[in-house]
């Protein structure tokens, strides 16, 4: 390839570029800041997957009655706390 | 083409500019909410439109520089340099990465191909990826500043073009070096992408966790790109080099090594965030230290700071790495210092013996042995600077370091899955980890009476003492690891009534995460096992006249011939051996010395024969030029196929890992919790 022809091919390129950098479209993804509402939703499905962990855990024989328990309620009282707050944020 | 390809990288540059500049733009006007003549989101748009384009013009030079390989176009001085017409085929593709402008072409397009991707999902958050994707596009304006104004892959040859090139270094000329570079700086490149989301949600303060949830797919197809990388170097050394061993501590396998670390390191303790939301920071920071790791790693390799066997450029790029790393570490400390109070842990650990806790030593431990291999490569260049004179950090220094560090991370593999999250009681230690403990013992006891022994003829041997304790610890952990596997596959064998086997299989499908990861365990363990087969290497030179023999271990080698070779590349010398083993002959091996003919360089190619139980290595060392004999070297390396095959099931495992897990329907697996939680048929399961 020529240089003359390199430069046609480059200056395709950056013509194609431009175009398709600056193409005038209006429908373009919205940047949507996420809420309070969004995160904890997302830590209630961490949350629960936590619980379904321990529960499948203690069931293969890995913890002790007690510790299960224990362990069952801490995590419990957290899902609550977060879920009251949910509805309070839904209802508001 | 030189042309063409020039141009090419040039609008790359001005489209990654522009990438960072209207990008930078548009998330400044969206976090202030200035008014501006253009709608932030629609310059936002442009910026990502740009980063895309931006992959085809890179994509445009990469084959522009591949074609000029092909076509031989030696008016292109990198072409010159590091090709020649009688080249085959597939090391035509080397030439890309054997040089410095090819190699960083090759970092630029790589950077823009994940790039290219990133930016086609930005659905997923749109605001996240346009923080990532700017960030990204800074890297990029580095790199193709670079390829633009001091490492030009297109320059021209000044004077009278020469009928053939100077041919590629002959290191380079075999099959694996055609895919370890690129795997290689697929994993380098690849860490770019978690660093700009971690960078980004910082920036932002991004609320929650689920950026870690965005990039752990990245993070892992990297991870794993890395580890291949190392291990195809690792092969490769093994394979060309003809020292009979796979690791030298050589500064440029240190380079790759180091944000191996610290990348496993993140991997292990996002974990934590993802699941407690503890280490934010510590995450946060490691993923910042794991790019610069790779910045470092480039430039160890490209930059010729320290010599290597591995580094095939040396030239003065060095001064542009060192001021884009200090840039690039100084806008962490800032982002950091602004945006602290954002990364407060939800949690703490509450005992040393508890699953956190065990998190926890892995990072330290992963991180204590990044420091001692990063003081141990640099320790040349800051005794040069304090005292005048180079002084070298040898194998000795690490091994005697890394090796009880990779001992206790190994303990720790197998301990940390037994441990309960946030305390153990003393009831559930004996309960999980009863198994291990004999597994340990029994391994040991056999171990030495099979013939391992530390301690003889009163002198202590470290070698041996490590393969028992490594031995013994893997034996540890896979037993370790199998129980986890039984345990959760009786549960589901109660569940669905189906066989052990089958149950673990529908185990791991339900929770791929976990149980690919423990699958990766197992490999670890297994290539361990095959490291500590390193104490009992033995090795044997001699001279084979023409039925002269050699032996070691229980092989005899029977010189049946030597003679000599050539071709349009290389001239070469070769020793044609029978392998005698219980006196019947079993195969024939031929090892062989090339000189290649443009750049008059030798190469060893090594004969190998492998078995589960060792490798049979034998080297062409040379001639005694008073008979034309053959010098033969071979070497007997138990356990080093066990190394290569743990790589395939770590590559297994993370396959597995990636895959998304599969939901049980089965009413049956419900059980009751309490009150206080609403109901969630996925949370009553109990399963994986």
């Amino acid at each position: 390839m020529s240089s003359t022809w390199g430069m046609i091919a480059g200056l395709i390129l950056a013509i194609a570029a431009f175009v398709y950098t600056f193409w005038p479209e209006n429908s373009f993804a919205s940047q949507r800041q996420k809420t309070r509402l969004d995160y904890l939703l997302e830590r209630k499905e961490q949350l629960y997957e936590n619980l379904r962990d321990l529960n499948f855990e203690y069931r293969a024989g890995k913890y002790p009655e007690e510790d299960y328990a224990a362990q069952r309620a801490v995590l419990e009282s957290e899902a609550a706390q977060l879920l009251s707050e949910i509805d309070y944020l839904q209802q508001a | 083409m030189a042309t063409f390809g020039s141009f090419a990288l040039l609008i790359a540059l001005a489209l990654a500019a522009y990438n960072l500049l209207a990008g930078g733009v548009a998330l400044r006007l969206l976090a202030t909410g200035q008014p501006a003549p253009i709608t932030p989101e629609r310059l936002a748009d442009t910026a990502r439109r740009a980063g895309i384009a931006c992959f085809f013009a890179v994509t445009a030079a990469a084959f522009a520089l591949i074609y000029s390989v092909f076509t031989n176009d030696f008016s292109i001085t990198y072409i010159l340099e590091h090709s020649n017409r009688a080249l085959p085929g597939a090391y035509k593709f080397s030439a890309m990465w054997s040089g410095q402008e090819g190699s960083l072409l090759l970092w630029a397009w790589l950077l823009a191909t994940y790039g290219f991707v990133l930016r086609l999902t930005h659905k997923m958050d749109v605001k996240l990826y346009a923080y990532a994707g700017t960030i990204l596009a800074a890297v990029q304006v580095f790199f193709l500043a670079i390829l633009n104004f001091a490492a030009p892959p297109f320059a021209l040859f000044r004077g009278e073009i020469p009928p053939d090139g100077n041919g590629l270094n002959p290191l380079l000329q075999y099959p694996e070096m055609v895919i370890h570079p690129p795997m290689l700086y697929l994993g380098y490149v690849g860490f770019c992408v978690p660093f700009c989301f971690a960078l980004g949600a910082l920036m932002m303060r991004y609320p929650g966790e689920k950026w870690i949830k965005i990039t752990r797919g990245w993070t892992m197809v990297t991870w794993l790109f890395l580890t291949c990388g190392i291990f195809l170097g690792m092969h490769w050394a093994y394979a060309v080099l003809g020292w009979g061993g796979y690791w030298g501590w050589d500064p440029v396998e240190n380079a790759s090594f180091m944000p191996w670390l610290t990348g496993t390191a993140f991997l292990h303790s996002v974990m934590m965030q993802e699941k407690k939301g503890m280490m934010k920071s510590w995450n946060v920071w490691l993923i910042f230290a794991t790019f610069l790791l790779t910045m470092l790693g480039t430039l160890l390799t490209r930059a010729g700071l320290v010599s290597s066997v591995h580094a095939f450029a040396q030239s003065s790029i060095g001064t542009w790495f060192y001021v884009f790393m200090l840039i690039v570490l100084g806008t962490c400390i800032f982002t950091y210092v602004l945006q602290r109070s954002h990364l407060k842990s939800d949690a703490h650990v509450e005992s040393l013996v508890s699953r956190e806790s065990s998190f926890l030593f892995n990072n330290l431990v992963l991180l204590v042995a990044c420091f001692v291999i990063l003081w141990g490569t640099l320790f040349p260049i800051l005794s040069e600077y304090v005292q005048g004179s180079k002084v070298t950090v040898s194998a000795p220094f690490y091994n005697a370091v890394a090796i009880p560090i990779g001992l206790f991370l190994l303990f720790l593999t197998g301990v940390g899955p037994l441990l309960p999250w946030r305390a153990a009681s003393l009831r559930a230690i004996k309960r999980n980890f009863i198994v291990p403990v004999i597994a340990f013992w029994a391994t040991a006891i056999v171990v030495l009476v099979a013939g391992d022994r530390p301690w003889h003829d009163g002198a202590f041997d470290s070698g041996q003492f490590y393969a028992l304790v490594a031995w013994s610890v893997s034996a540890a952990v896979f037993a370790a690891i199998l129980s986890e596997f039984l345990r959760g596959g009786a549960v589901i064998r109660k569940q669905t009534g189906s066989n052990l086997f089958a149950s673990m299989v529908l185990l791991t499908r339900r929770n791929t995460r976990r149980y690919g990861g423990y699958l990766i365990h197992i490999g670890v363990v297994i290539i361990v096992i095959g490291l500590a087969g390193a104490a009992f290497n033995r090795s044997q030179e001699q001279e084979l006249g023409l039925h002269d023999r050699l032996a070691i271990g229980p092989y005899t080698l029977d010189c049946v011939g030597f003679s000599d070779d050539s071709n349009s590349n290389y001239d070469s010398q070769f020793a044609l051996l029978d392998v005698y083993k219980g006196g019947k002959k079993q195969f024939q091996m031929s090892p062989e010395k090339r000189t290649y003919l443009a750049s008059q360089q030798p190469q060893t190619m090594v004969a190998i024969h492998s078995t589960l139980e060792w490798d049979l290595y034998v080297v062409y060392e040379g001639v005694n030029p008073s008979n034309g004999h053959p010098i033969i070297k071979a070497f007997l390396n138990p356990l080093v196929s066990w190394i290569w095959a743990g790589v395939l099931l770590i590559i297994f495992g993370t396959f597995i890992a990636l895959a998304p897990p599969i939901t049980p329907t089965t009413a049956a697996l419900r059980v009751p919790v309490a009150r206080t939680v609403p109901a969630e048929p996925a949370m009553h399961g109990g399963q994986p």
